[in-house]
């Protein structure tokens, strides 16, 4: 059964967690700017050099216009199908992480592999009480991406108390 | 000789051999240039070659190495202060090879590598040293790395015999396919061009020159590099190490342990496949090799008859070795396959179809073969969508995925097939993956994570369903919470 807490974070059965709802706002600003960044340069190649393509140059412009409107309809619903979709859970030996969009991942983290936990935060993020941790195994690094800044602590001690124990209990 | 922490320097032969390395650049781009006349650049170059032979005489002079009980401290306390400290815990391999200049002072460049999947492609430490030192200094450090000691002077059997045919026939067909197609399309260019010079009696355009030397760099080169690399190929395994020699003019002896393998690909490339032959490389951390062809892996086994592979298989790597029951993939990953390549093709024929029509439309009167010039472009846009749907026939047909108790192994590849024997206890991690038409369908692929010889690796699946996909990473943690994985005798 589900269950929502007041941080807007639930719980789900089974043991998966989902993240709060602040997600979808760091990812509508985060695309926001991105989108406006791509517009502007659009216009600018448009404006600037649109007359070196000729005869293409309509065809250019319907075709960036186009792209345009689908990136936009993409940046409305994406952030709210990650969150719906962006499931997490952190057991004694494994790290479980479910999320996608269009293409939905499943990551699988034997604790056993980790060798670096990390916390970061940009400035979007930080700005929204938000973080991710990065767990890097010698494999490639796994992300748990738009945590409130107190669970992606929590969660950063857990792993390197569990990484810990793990090593002590090997010697 | 014993490692007992006293301080040596390298030999001094390195100051030439470096001096040379910072030299030829200056040489090349002086001649290049053509900015001086001769008597300019000879100058210039004895003031290089001086400044560079008094800058190494001092790097080779304030350098020292201790070998220790526990590491090797390399120290440098010249203007750009160096100490570098490896311990013997983490050193992965400690080989030798010798290149010209080592031969003429009888020396031996002792390479060691560390368990580090950053800066892997270099080793951590490359030291010259008297070749009879160079051997004992890698003797006693393999006796604490392996716990055994390795002689002086290697003189294991090879497994397999390698005659310098089939060390030819590497060089040639062990290339990817689409580098040789690559290759054969600037030689076919250049021939033609030159053809046009004759037939017309003008000179010999500069495309065909420019053909001509992509055709050595892309073909040619890595070719003969190959053949220089792997003469006298050699491989052998004594308890846990596997033994290598090869080399014509710079000769390579690499030694690892069984347990710093990580995974084995059988490799086949389209040429080879023709010839019934496959190649073996090892997926070892920490030993990286460029045998300039874009490969990093150390081949233990040059292309041979099927048969000798599998023999060798056994014999080399018995660890790799499981009685398979490969699954072939589902009828669903052949429809996500078809919706694939009609995406693909429809995507292709939409971006194809302007510029076809403009040069279709277009009424400038063409002469000889360019007549044919409106229908290239349609021509080789239906040439493409063939190759998508040919690709993804093969596709559907090679792949496969085995899991078995210890090992899985995935079969990948159109061209150049390679069959990946993976160990669970390597994986670090797994990825699921499915895409909307792979979901609409019921398959998905996985992607599996390794440290590997140049830092990590991800070895991806076909289509196959969700719930034997997701074995992979069961049979992972069941090993990690029976017991079964001993991070010791894995190497981690």
């Amino acid at each position: 059964m589900d269950g929502e807490g007041a941080d807007g974070r639930r719980e789900e059965a089974g043991g998966y967690r989902r993240l709060n709802r602040k997600c979808m706002r760091s990812m509508y600003i985060g695309y926001g700017i991105a989108y406006a960044v791509l517009v502007v340069m659009f216009l600018s190649i448009m404006s600037f050099a649109g007359d070196a393509l000729g005869p293409a140059r309509n065809a250019a412009w319907m075709l960036g216009a186009i792209i345009l409107i689908l990136l936009l309809a993409y940046v409305a619903v994406a952030p709210r199908i990650y969150y719906s979709r962006y499931r997490y859970m952190i057991t004694d030996d494994k790290v479980d992480v479910r999320y996608g969009i269009v293409v939905l991942r499943h990551i699988l983290v034997p604790i056993e592999r980790v060798h670096q936990v990390e916390v970061s935060r940009g400035p979007i993020n930080n700005m929204l009480g938000l973080g991710r941790v990065n767990i890097t195994t010698a494999g490639g690094v796994a992300t748990i991406s738009y945590l409130e800044i107190d669970e992606a602590e929590k969660v950063a001690d857990r792993l390197n108390r569990l990484v810990g124990t793990l090593l002590r209990d090997r010697v | 000789m014993n490692l007992s922490g006293e301080a040596l320097r390298c030999h001094p032969s390195i100051i030439l051999e470096n001096s040379i390395q910072i030299l030829v650049p200056i040489v090349v781009i002086l001649f290049v240039a053509r900015r001086f006349d001769i008597s300019v650049i000879a100058a210039l170059i004895s003031a290089a070659l001086v400044l560079a032979v008094l800058f190494n005489y001092r790097q080779w002079k304030m350098t020292v190495i201790r070998f220790g009980e526990t590491d090797v401290v390399i120290e440098r306390s010249t203007l750009f202060k160096l100490k570098k400290t490896l311990p013997y815990s983490k050193i992965a391999a400690v080989n030798v090879n010798r290149g010209i200049v080592n031969r003429l002072f009888g020396t031996s460049r002792l390479m060691i590598n560390i368990n580090s999947g950053h800066n892997a492609m270099a080793p951590e430490a490359a030291l010259t040293f008297k070749r009879d030192m160079a051997d004992r200094i890698r003797t006693e450090l393999s006796q604490r790395l392996y716990q055994h000691e390795l002689p002086v002077e290697e003189s294991g059997e090879t497994l397999v015999s390698f005659s310098p045919a089939d060390v030819v026939l590497h060089s040639l067909f062990a290339v990817p396919t689409l580098q040789n197609l690559l290759g054969a399309l600037f030689l076919v260019n250049s021939v033609y061009e030159l053809y046009l010079s004759v037939a017309t009696d003008a000179a010999a355009g500069g495309s065909a020159l420019i053909s001509l030397g992509m055709f050595f760099l892309v073909q040619v080169v890595p070719s003969v590099m190959q053949l220089f690399r792997y003469y006298n190929f050699k491989v052998y395994r004594k308890g846990d190490v596997i033994y290598l020699q090869h080399g014509l003019v710079r000769t390579y002896r690499t030694s690892f342990p069984i347990s710093k393998v990580n995974a084995v690909r059988v490799k086949s490339t389209l040429a080879s496949r023709l010839l019934h032959r496959s190649c073996i490389e090892a997926e070892v951390v920490g030993i990286a090799t460029n045998d300039g062809n874009g490969n990093t892996r150390p081949v233990i086994c040059l292309l041979k008859d099927d048969a000798t592979i599998q023999r060798l298989l056994g014999e080399l790597v018995p660890e790799f070795v499981y009685e398979r029951w490969p699954s072939k993939q589902p009828s669903g990953a052949r429809s996500v396959l078809r919706v694939r390549t009609i995406i693909a093709s429809l995507a292709l024929v939409a971006v194809m179809a302007y510029p076809s029509l403009i040069i279709y439309g277009d009424e400038a009167p063409r002469a000889g073969m360019m007549a044919l010039s409106p229908f290239v472009l349609p021509a080789l846009t239906a040439l493409a969508v063939l190759a998508f749907v040919g690709a993804a026939r093969a596709s559907y047909r090679i792949r496969e995925l085995d899991i078995g108790e210890e090992l899985f192994t995935f079969v990948n590849g159109i061209l150049d097939r390679e069959t990946v024997i993976m160990s669970y206890d390597k994986v670090q991690m797994v990825w699921v993956v499915r895409g909307p038409i792979a979901r609409r369908f019921d398959v998905a692929s996985a992607t599996v994570y390794m440290l590997s010889s140049t830092g990590t690796k991800n070895v991806s699946s076909g289509l196959f369903p969700e719930s034997e996909l997701k074995r992979i990473g069961d049979i992972v943690m069941e090993r990690i919470a029976s017991g079964k994985y001993d991070p010791r005798r894995s190497g981690a």
